[in-house]
């Protein structure tokens, strides 16, 4: 069976987080689809509030620590990437950027990325397309076209009227599903110390 | 095994006291230090360049010249000499000058530097870093060993018969290391001319240094200068001793606290932890100071930052003493144990003249095929046996 590493990356800060429930139904919805073409996939979830200082550590002196370097390796060497952030201020929240930030400007060349934003109204939604989606192409990875927004009301809504979190959900996961199958990043050698084989 | 200092020449204030050295109380420091380098049995001396303050060290071979003028041992070297903004002819001309007045005392390690607007303000481009930093070594080279020299590059006016004076003491140039943090490039410039790979080391955790000089070692094996054991490898290291552990935990931390570069950010324990930063009794720093040797195998120099972070003269001066009676002579004995002769030492002006002459004597003889290696005083190591 063909298997795939997906890697999540949440900056809720609260516990619990609807940031991180939103990561995980994404995640989940993801996994589904890609095992419906016999896809198996191993999810790793990074909660960024857990290497917040780490990141900070990162930022004054260049390195990072074990913990975070761990974190990173998941991150740059998954097939996919699902990255879901709560929007503060008009924008991704800084502790969500500074992830990004202290990574390596080529690590996330050619990765599928699944974008997603939790905040209170529906108001602060176009922060996804005018703050998440050009960061990652500055990146160079590849944003799936459907970024997914939940404002809290979300959480409760069922209105028929309009598209609903599950369907919007749904739609992205495939869409992510669809690039990570054809992803082999995970397979691929990226340290620039490493000596071909003689 | 060389055993030594490396300043970066920062005005900091003791965060202890609030009082901050002037530049001129600096700069004496700092040529204080190296006579007590040179008094407490300790081999190098090196400082830093920089050219934006709160540094002081912009005129390295003036710093170099007036500390060769008062010392008579110790090799006097830089970290880092700026390879990308320096006029490729004019670290010529000055290092073979040093070279003189110090009786060869002189080697320097290249680097391409740390602070981004020092490239505009020597008319450079930082996005060109690395291949001004290769193609301004691949001239510097051609100025030492080349009389009459006529080139034209990239980066820098043309020359037209142009003879570097002086030349290098007895034609011979100084040994160069390639300093880098991160850039294998610059290992694999190192590599490919025989030169020596300095990891600075104390930033970055050992797993790094280890893929670093891992590297730099195989392809110093692959260019033909030797085998991978025998590549020519320095290292920073950073201490602060007492003769009792926590004493000195206790009198470093607000230096570590305030200190540039790391300070306000990882705790004294996470960093002493994550770099090769040690800090407790003498003992400690020599059980840890052997542990490198297990990650980049037997190497030839190792310098250790001292004078930094606002670290008064008197303490810094007490630090060298404990290094030069405590700490260096245990080392020099433990390095030595099951370090195998095939293992160089650290080029010295000695023995690149040596080696320049053997090479001489080789080829009046006219016996071709001398080992691979020669070219870079490597040839008394006698690389692949030959």
């Amino acid at each position: 069976m063909t298997t795939r590493r997906l890697a999540v990356v949440s900056a809720g800060l609260s516990r619990p987080s609807s940031t991180r429930m939103l990561a995980d139904k994404l995640a989940a919805a993801t996994v589904a689809r890609l095992a419906e073409n016999g896809i198996e996939t191993t999810v790793e979830t990074i909660e960024l509030r857990d290497i917040a200082r780490d990141v900070m550590n990162n930022m004054l002196t260049g390195f990072p620590s074990p913990t975070l370097d761990a974190a990173i390796e998941a991150v740059t060497g998954a097939d996919g990437l699902i990255a879901v952030t709560p929007i503060f201020t008009g924008s991704y929240s800084g502790l969500f950027k500074s992830f990004f930030d202290v990574l390596d400007n080529q690590s996330l060349t050619d990765m599928p990325v699944l974008i997603g934003a939790t905040a209170g109204t529906a108001r602060h939604s176009l922060a996804l397309d005018h703050a998440l989606r050009p960061m990652f192409t500055y990146l160079h990875s590849v944003v799936a076209p459907t970024a997914v927004f939940a404002a809290s009301e979300d959480w409760g809504s069922g209105d028929r009227r309009v598209k609903t979190l599950p369907d919007r959900i749904d739609r992205a996961a495939g869409e992510l599903a669809a690039l990570v199958a054809v992803s082999d990043r995970s397979a691929t050698v990226r340290d620039p110390f490493a000596l071909a084989a003689v | 095994m060389q055993f030594g200092i490396f300043t970066v020449g920062d005005i900091t204030t003791d965060p202890t006291t609030g009082r901050t050295p002037t530049e001129h109380e600096r700069i004496t420091a700092m040529v204080t230090i190296a006579r007590k380098v040179e008094e407490v049995g300790l081999d190098v001396f090196a400082t830093g360049e920089h050219h934006n303050p709160p540094f002081v060290p912009s005129s390295p071979t003036t710093l170099l010249g007036y500390i060769a003028a008062q010392t008579e041992r110790i090799v006097l070297s830089t970290a880092t000499t700026l390879i990308t903004t320096n006029d490729p002819v004019k670290i010529a001309e000055d290092y073979a000058m040093l070279q003189h007045l110090a009786e060869g005392r002189v080697d320097l390690t290249l680097g391409r530097g740390n602070t981004g607007p020092v490239y505009p303000w020597f008319g450079q481009d930082i996005r060109q870093g690395i291949p001004l930093a290769l193609e301004h070594y691949a001239l510097l080279r051609r100025l030492w060993r080349e009389d009459i020299v006529d080139w034209s590059g990239e980066f820098r006016t043309p020359l037209q018969g142009f003879q570097s004076t002086p030349r290098p003491l007895d034609g011979v140039p100084p040994f160069v290391w390639h300093g880098s943090i991160r850039t294998p490039e610059v290992a694999e410039q190192a590599a490919f001319y025989g030169d020596g790979f300095f990891s600075n080391h104390i930033f970055w955790p050992a797993s790094h240094t280890a893929k670093m000089v891992g590297y730099y070692r195989q392809r110093f094996e692959h260019h033909g200068h030797g085998t991978a054991a025998q590549a020519i490898v320095g290292l920073g290291g950073q201490v602060f001793m007492r003769k009792n552990s926590q004493d000195a935990v206790n009198e470093f931390r607000p230096y570590f606290n305030n200190a540039p570069v790391y300070g306000h950010g990882p705790s004294l324990e996470e960093f002493t932890e994550q770099t090769p930063l040690t800090v407790g009794s003498p003992q400690e720093i020599i059980d840890r100071t052997l542990g490198f040797r297990d990650y980049v195998g037997d190497y030839q120099r190792q310098l250790w930052l001292m004078d930094h972070a606002g670290l008064p003269l008197k303490v810094v001066l007490e630090q060298l003493d404990l290094l030069g009676e405590e700490v260096v002579p245990v080392l020099r004995a433990e390095f030595a144990k099951n370090r195998p002769a095939t293992v160089p030492d650290a080029p010295t002006h000695a023995s690149l003249r040596a080696a320049a002459d053997a090479r001489a004597i080789a080829k009046t003889a006219v016996r071709p095929g001398s080992p691979a290696g020669a070219a870079f005083g490597l040839a008394a190591s006698n690389p692949k046996g030959a």
